[in-house]
């Protein structure tokens, strides 16, 4: 099972309810392959950077399933086939989501080592100084005696 | 060293991580250090659908800006063109703008 992003851009005329339905067929597509869907979001509607099939805005789409890999060939074909979707995008995430965990836990760990090492040297060092100031004096005062 | 001085190759002139502020034609340079703005902002995700922080590194005509101008460091640079790509695949960022 991987981790998908699924963005596409739904014709701006399409009507609201139709895009509603649409959307809740895809997410039938994602479980009946027994996958989950994570997240389902409508942009609403955007100006596009440039014209696609004649449309200058779109209405985005964004999907965030789990799945197997045949599962997204379903999900593509369907969206090809389907007349509303002018534009889709497909992004692999699961292992850009478990690098940027790690960077972060590190991160975290960083800042926690930094906070709880930062005033302990600091003592340690001090302690140091003032043993080596009274030990190096204490020392040799016995021995002149 | 006269003539290494003037040769546009030399370490000296070229622009690595310079400011584009050259002064005069003395060797006289004001060079502000640049930095990579991810790193010092802790920016780890570069999404390609964060569209208002990637045309912050696209040139007005729609192009990507190289990093001898930008400061990004080399694996951000990556990363970022990788996300400017895939927002120009969906229309979220334009190829050629036109002005």
């Amino acid at each position: 099972m991987r981790i998908y992003e699924e963005l596409f851009i739904v014709k701006p005329d399409a009507p609201e309810e139709e895009i509603d339905q649409f959307i809740e067929q895809m997410k039938g597509v994602v479980a009946a392959a027994g996958g989950s869907v994570d997240k389902a979001e409508k942009w609403g509607k955007r100006r596009l950077a440039y014209r696609v099939d004649k449309y200058r805005e779109g209405v985005y789409v964004l999907f965030q399933f789990n799945a197997a890999p045949e599962t997204v060939k379903e999900f593509e074909r369907r969206l090809r086939v389907s007349d509303h979707v002018i534009k889709f995008l497909t992004v692999r995430i699961d292992q850009t989501l478990k690098r940027l965990d790690k960077r972060k836990k590190e991160r975290d760990k960083r800042a926690h080592r930094k906070a709880t090492a930062a005033p302990a040297p600091a003592q340690a060092s001090v302690s140091q100084q003032m043993l080596g100031e009274r030990g190096a004096p204490g020392e040799p005062a016995p021995a002149a005696e | 060293m006269a003539e290494s001085k003037g040769r546009p190759g030399s370490a000296g002139q070229r622009p690595t991580g310079g400011d584009k502020a050259v002064a005069t034609q003395k060797k006289q340079y004001f060079r502000r250090k640049k930095v990579c703005r991810f790193c010092v902002e802790k920016i780890d995700d570069i999404n390609y659908k964060d569209v208002r922080l990637l045309s912050s590194f696209v040139a007005e005509r729609g192009k990507i800006v190289p990093r001898r101008i930008s400061g990004v460091c080399a694996p951000h640079q990556r990363r970022l063109s990788d996300a400017i790509k895939k927002a120009r695949n969906i229309a979220l960022l334009p190829f050629a703008a036109s002005i």
